[in-house]
Parts: C-alpha cells; structure tokens; sequence
C-alpha cells in the first residue's frame, strides 16, 4: 500500500468537479456533431444516454477505490499480483498517453484550420510542450489549480444563445424516429467527448475526503451532459440534416456569425480562450503518467516527464493529415470505449470478488483461532 | 598583567571621529571614549557629566558601580571586553573608565535616535485623498511606537532580531499574538535568521534575501509606507517585517489581490469603493493586453475587426510606414523613456517634461507618420491605466508583463498571447508567500473572501477575518444595520 497522500499535497474533494468538467470539455466540443450523426435528429438523445451511463461507471471507480482512498495500482497489484498488476499499470501509460496527444492534436489542428494555415506544426508543439512541463512540473496543486479557470470559460457557453434565435425548433421533429440501434450507434462513436473519467483512478488519493465529494463528480458529469446535449439541440436547430453532414465544424459555423459593434468573427476568441481548458486537459493525463511510472517503476518525475513529454511531440508531429488524425480520433474513441464500459467494470467486479474472497478467508481464520 | 582597554581602543580604530577624553574631578581622572559623530552631545553633558561632577561622594574610593547608581540612565553596563565595548561604541555608547582601573569600563548609550532621520512621512508615494496621511519613517522606534499606538493592544508583539555581519540592523517582526498563524511567524523568524548578508539597506532588499521565489517578476511581499494598510494587514493575520532606516514595512503572506486594494476603499462607502477597486482590475487587464491585442489584430486577426472600425483604423495606419510591432515597440519605448526619466528628475521639473514628452512628442509622432493616432490613445491609455495600482510594485510588474506579449503577439497573434497568459497563470499557480498560496482566494478557493477581494462589501459583511491568511481567530468586529425602528413599509 502506498502511504498516505500528504496534507500539504491534497486538494479539497470537490476539485473533482472541475478536474473531471475541464477535461470533458477539450477540443472535441468544436466538432463534436459530426460524431452522432448516426441518430439524425435524435442525436441528442444518445448523447444523453451515453451521459447516463457513465454515471454508473463513476459510481464504480469510487467504490473500487474509496475506503481507504487507493489508486488503481494499487488495486492492480491486489488483484492480479506485483508483477502482472505493474504490467497492466504501464499499459494504463500507454492509455494516458494516447489521450493527451489525441487532446493536443485536435487543438491543434483546430488552431491549423482557423486561424493559422501557415503555421509550422513544430512551432505550435513546441510552445504548447514547454507550458505543459512548467506545469505539470509544478505538481497536482498546479495543475489542478489550472483546471479551476474553466470555471471562467463557462459564461461563454450563452454565446449559444445567438444562434438559437435563427434557429427553428421544427428541425428537431419528429423526436424518436430513428431505432434504438442507431441511437446507441451514435453513441458509441460519440464517447470521445466523455473522456476524462479516466484520470481519476489516479488522482483520487490526492483529493482530501474524495469520498465524501463523490457527489460532485456527478456533478460534473451531469453539467458536460446538458452542455453538450444543449449545443447538440442548438446545433440541430440551426443546421438542417443535409447542411450538417457537409459541415465539419458546426460549433464553430455557429459562433462565426456573431458579430458586435467592436468585435466580428467570435469564433477567434473562442478558439484563443480555449486554450485555457486545452492546457489542463492535457497535463492532467500526463501527470498521470509519470505519477504511474513514479509508483511503478519508481522513476523520478524530473526524468519522466521529459521523456513523456518528448515522446508527446515526435507523436504529434507524426500526425500530418485531417485523415490520419480522424483515423487516429476513431481508434481512440473505440479505446475509450473498451477502457470506460469493459475495463473497469470488469477490474470491479473482479475487485470485489477477490474483497469477498479475502474476508471469507479473514472470517474462517478468526473461525480457526 | 591586565589589558589596558584605553590604550586597544585607541589602536583598534584610525577614525578621527573616536574621541577620547579626560576630566579630572579631586586629582581622579576620568576617561570617556566615543564617536563624536554618533553620541547625543546634549545627553551626554546633561545626563553624565553634570550629575558625575556634581556628586559628593566618596571620590578617592570610588567604583563604576557607585558611578552606575548616580547616572539616570538606562541600559549601562559594565564591561571589560574590548569586543563587546566596541561593538556598543559604533552604535552611539560612550564608554567610562577610571583611572587606575583601566581594564574594565562603564557602557552608557547615549545614541542619538533621530540625529540625520525625518521626523514625518506624508505618504506622498501612496497617496489617497481621504484617510490618515500618516507614513512610516527611516527610523526604526518612531515606526514600532506608531504601530503600538495605533493598535493599542498588548497583542501586538515584536520580535527583534539583527541581521547584517557589518551593519547588525534592528529588524522587527510584528504580529498579533493568538491571531496570526504562528506557522508564519515561524517561517519568517526562520528564513531571516538564517540570512547572511553584510549590510541591510531596505526592506526591499531584505524582501529579495527571504523570497520564496526570487526567479518572478511579482512582489511576494506587499511593502507600504502607510501605517493605515499595515495595520490592517497585521490585523487580518499578516506577519510584519519591519527594518531599521527603511521607511517600507512588508508583510506576508499576501496575496496578488491584495496589491489592488487601496486603504480609500474602506474610508468610501462601499459601493464606491468597490465600483472603484473594479476599474483598478479593469486598468491592470487593459494595460498588460491593449498593445499587445493592437499588435495581434493588426498583424494577423484583421479579420475579427467589424466593418464600420475598419475604416478609422485603416485611415490612420495608412502614413505608417512600420509593422504594428514596431510601431508599438517605439512608442512603448518613448513613455517608458518618459516615466523612467520622470521619476529620477526633481518633481518641478518633471512636470514640464511630462508636458514636453507626452503631448508634443505624441502629437510630433503621429503628424510625422510614426504611429497611428488609435495607437497612441492606446498606449497613452494603457499607461495611464498602470497608474491606478495603490502600490508602485505592481505597477512595475505590469509594466514588464506588457513587453513579452507584444513580442508573442507579434510572431504567432492572439495564439502567443494566449500562450503567454498560460505561462504567467502557471507562474501564479507555483507562486507561494511565505509558504503560502499566492492566488488566494481563487486558488485555493476560499468562499469566504470574496467579500473583500474583487469588491469590498459592506462592513456588515466583513464581520470575520478570512481564512486566506488561517487566523487563529476569525472574529472581528459585529456591525449590524441600524435600523429605525419604527420605519417599515406603511410608515407605521
């Protein structure tokens, strides 16, 4: 067992709002539509549902890792052993990894796309590597620190509000016409903008009282839900069926076309301001890999990261095309979907189990003696 | 055979200034060394050498400790160290011996407290309009008896200790004792004792010595020459540092928002007070960003400008021979010549440059097609707007912070100067004063305080500390509304 998080360490519990809300929110929210199309206009739906589900998974990472508060190595080296428990830690790594760079890359081509075609893929990776270390170098206080101003963000979700006054809620109709297969469909292709649970099978000890905080996981489970269910409907409503297939990024279409006394073309400052979740939402599964690699194989972070971080931008420089990058986004979403709906559910039960069998054992010692 | 400490006091030093002399009262002789630059001439004759000569003692049997009793002093000792005689020499003691004994002495301080010190401060580096005018002065017992004054409580503790190899300067810590945390005192007490350094000049200086980061452009400790704002920030949990012949007191921990506040916040009412602390954060915001937001625009974003400003811009950018970085980099350049020059110049003086500089050069400049007449309200703006801090620290911070993001902006855009918002966020988040968080009360998140951080509310909300500082005791004051009793709704 690993001892016990220090004070000075941990953060209050309920940072897990904005741990799990920030990283929710990344890149994906720009073109997260074309995702659930599947369901046509009842897309929303599955992204509702998919919502819902995942409440039940939260629920099973705190019950599997509260009471003490562990990490998941911890319960790896439990379960199956030191050895075979490490190497599944390290697979985990591997998992982190990809979910950082999937993170930096979409920004990035957002960046690409919008705003700077010209700019040398090397440039924007190099500057975006050197904030990451300063602050995952920092430490959990800092980075979760940085995951707090998404809290600054929120108000410009009621930028949402343009749109819908040229929208028509007939689009929207008819509701429940599309089958139950689709809908899931759609969901499944559409887990890619839940990912962030994840990281709290590590950081949990860090949280003072996680256990008592669990509500506001939920919380922040619940509010990336409406969100992205709203954008969804608001999306369906100002977008016809035919128009949104051949949009790529309709979150951005929406925003471009308001426009003020002072300032046109909104969508730059919303790109610019998204930095402000991009930074969190990327260090936050690196620090979990060298936390990992610290517990693991008892590397130093001050020689981890570095290496981590290398690793990051030769990968992201290794993704060149729209293509290579949708293939790449694709993969992981199925990844994601294995690791939330067949990993841990599974590392559960098997937890439990071996919980039970344990304190039949205890009970039939203190039988014997 | 024992040290004739009159003869190895004459030898340890060349200085003209040590005296040594000799009075002769029924065939004794008594010896007296000083520096005549340090002791108090008045004392010294008024308080010694009438009540020596008017005695009418025994003076063929007479011992430094008869001489102890006659002389209404205080602090003498007797000594027979030349270590320690001279030590007490070079802060303003006369030293006493008799004639045949001449191995041991009598220690008398006559120093002279206020010699070569300004008697008042009128806070002219912090001025507000309402509110005490009472500042802080070089020497170190004027300001510890304004702040045992002010508070007139025996909480308030000082701890004394000296810091220095040559100079041995006085530093006081002050504290309210069952109030402030003693995790700070700790930490302060620990990190000046552990200083070595030759001579402490400022509190600034001494600030530099005891950072928690000495690597950031930010001031970890908030310095004031106000007695009304260290007060409060003593009376709100904060450890005071203060240090002999600085007019500057420091405390900590501070937080980056309490550089904002100024001591005229509380004196307004608090409306006021808090639509006026608001425009202070607006002014900050608007004078890191606005050249920077110019260059980003210009060079790249022109796209985000709508169609109606498009032409006033295009119209005075089109004598501009320059790229917007250039042409804000010269004119950045031209007010910080212009500030720099203004406060090294007398005040009667900078007064006509300040007129010669901002208005012909601004004027020279635009006419000349230098720059664009948007960018010189901008710039002008910006460093009016740098201004607005209650504390000139601050203001030098922003005043660098603005130069990086002019640079960023003008090789990548707004993505640079988002990338340099990210790195000074994250440098806030590393920061720690005194071991203690620099961004409370956002990060940590302290509910409770944002009642006095970005507004001031009224005064029967404040009723509690805050826990930014974890007092020991939260409980201040109890204001409660008056009410008329007998006006209600129906004026019954």
């Amino acid at each position: 067992m690993q001892q016990r998080i220090k004070e000075n360490y941990a953060i209050s519990g309920y940072f897990v709002f904005f741990l799990i809300a920030v990283t929710q929110a990344a890149a994906t929210l720009f073109n997260f539509q074309s995702l659930a199309l599947h369901a046509g206009q009842d897309a929303w739906i599955s992204i509702i549902l998919i919502g819902v589900s995942l409440h039940l998974i939260i629920w099973m990472i705190y019950k599997m890792l509260g009471n003490p508060a562990k990490d998941v190595i911890d319960v790896h080296q439990t379960v199956f052993g030191t050895i075979i428990g490490n190497v599944l830690s390290l697979i985990v790594v591997g998992y982190y990894f990809l979910m950082a760079l999937f993170f930096l890359r979409s920004y990035m081509e957002v960046i690409q796309v919008w705003v700077f075609p010209s700019l040398r893929t090397w440039v924007i990776a190099g500057l975006f590597i050197c904030i990451i270390y300063y602050v995952v170098s920092g430490g959990f206080r800092v980075v979760a620190g940085f995951s707090f101003f998404y809290l600054t963000l929120i108000p410009m979700f009621f930028w949402f509000y343009f749109p819908t006054r040229q929208g028509d809620l007939g689009l929207l109709l008819p509701i429940f016409n599309h089958s139950l297969i689709d809908v899931i469909k759609s969901s499944k292709s559409s887990c890619i903008i839940f990912f962030g649970i994840e990281p709290l099978l590590i950081y949990l000890p860090f949280l003072k009282a996680g256990q008592k905080h669990e509500k506001w996981a939920h919380f922040a489970l619940m509010f990336s839900t409406f969100k992205y269910t709203a954008i969804m409907i608001v999306t369906l409503m100002y977008f016809s069926q035919g128009l949104l297939k051949h949009t790529f990024w309709p979150t951005m279409a929406m925003t471009q076309n308001i426009e003020f006394s002072f300032i046109a073309r909104f969508e730059y400052v919303f790109i610019f301001m998204w930095q402000l979740t991009i930074i969190p939402t990327v260090c936050i599964p690196i620090w979990c890999c060298t936390r990992i690699m610290k517990r693991v194989c008892s590397i130093k972070p001050g020689l981890s990261l570095p290496f981590v971080l290398a690793a990051l931008l030769i990968a992201a420089l290794t993704l060149k095309e729209r293509a290579q990058i949708d293939a790449f986004g694709t993969f992981i979403n199925d990844c994601a979907i294995y690791f939330h709906f067949a990993y841990i559910p599974l590392l559960f039960i098997i937890t439990w189990i071996v919980a039970r069998l344990k304190g039949k054992r205890k009970i039939t010692k203190i039988d014997e003696t | 055979m024992l040290p004739n400490l009159l003869h190895d006091l004459k030898e340890s030093t060349k200085s003209a200034d040590l005296l040594q002399s000799c009075i002769t009262i029924n065939n004794n002789r008594i010896y007296f060394t000083y520096f005549s630059t340090l002791i108090n001439q008045e004392k010294f004759h008024h308080d010694v050498l009438s009540f020596i000569q008017l005695s009418k003692g025994d003076w063929n049997h007479l011992h430094l400790q008869d001489l102890q009793a006659m002389i209404p002093l205080e602090g003498m000792k007797i000594s027979e160290e030349l270590d320690e005689v001279i030590k007490s020499l070079v802060r303003g003691s006369i030293f006493l011996q008799l004639d045949p004994h001449l191995h041991e002495g009598l220690i008398i301080d006559l120093s002279d407290q206020k010699s070569g010190l300004r008697d008042h401060n009128d806070t002219e580096n912090e001025f507000s309009v309402i509110g005490p005018k009472v500042g802080f002065v070089e020497s170190l017992d004027i300001n510890l008896s304004l702040l045992r004054r002010g508070f007139g409580t025996e909480k308030l503790t000082f701890e004394e200790l000296s810091i220095g190899k040559m100079s041995k300067t006085r530093i006081v810590i002050a504290y309210l004792d069952g109030i402030t945390n003693p995790e700070y005192i700790n930490t302060a007490r620990q990190r000046l004792s552990d200083l070595d350094f030759d001579i402490v000049f400022e509190s600034s200086l001494l600030e530099q010595l005891i950072t928690d980061n000495s690597n950031s452009p930010f001031p970890l400790f908030l310095s004031s020459e106000r007695l009304d704002r260290i007060m409060y920030s003593v009376l709100n949990g904060e450890v005071a540092i203060l240090c002999d012949g600085s007019p500057f007191v420091l405390t900590r921990p501070t937080s980056l928002f309490s550089f904002f506040v100024s001591p005229e916040d509380y004196y307004l009412p608090w409306i006021l007070g808090s639509c006026f602390r608001l425009i202070r954060y607006f002014g900050v915001a608007f004078s890191i960003l606005a050249s920077s937001f110019y260059v980003a625009i210009l060079t790249f974003h022109y796209i985000v400008i709508p169609r109606e400003l498009l032409g006033p811009i295009i119209e005075s950018r089109s004598n501009v021979p320059f790229p917007p970085v250039l042409e804000v980099l010269f004119l950045e350049m031209t007010i910080e010549l212009l500030r720099e020059a203004g406060s090294r110049l007398p005040s009667k003086v900078s007064q006509t440059l300040g007129i010669v500089g901002g208005i012909i050069l601004g004027q020279a400049a635009v006419a000349a097609g230098l720059t664009s007449n948007i960018l010189l309200i901008i710039v002008s703006l910006s460093a009016l707007a740098s201004f607005t801090t209650p504390i000139f620290k601050i203001s030098n911070t922003i005043r660098f912070l603005r130069f990086p993001l002019i640079v960023l902006a003008s090789f990548w855009g707004g993505f640079g100067i988002m990338i340099g918002l990210m790195f000074i966020l994250g440098h806030l988040l590393r920061l720690k004063s005194l071991g203690a968080p620099y961004i409370v009360p956002i990060f940590p998140f302290r509910n409770n305080s944002f009642s006095d951080s970005f507004i001031r509310s009224s005064f029967t909300q404040l009723n509690n500390r805050f826990f930014t500082t974890r007092p020991l005791s939260t409980k201040r004051f109890n204001v409660k509304k008056n009410k008329d009793i007998g006006d209600d709704y129906n004026n019954e």
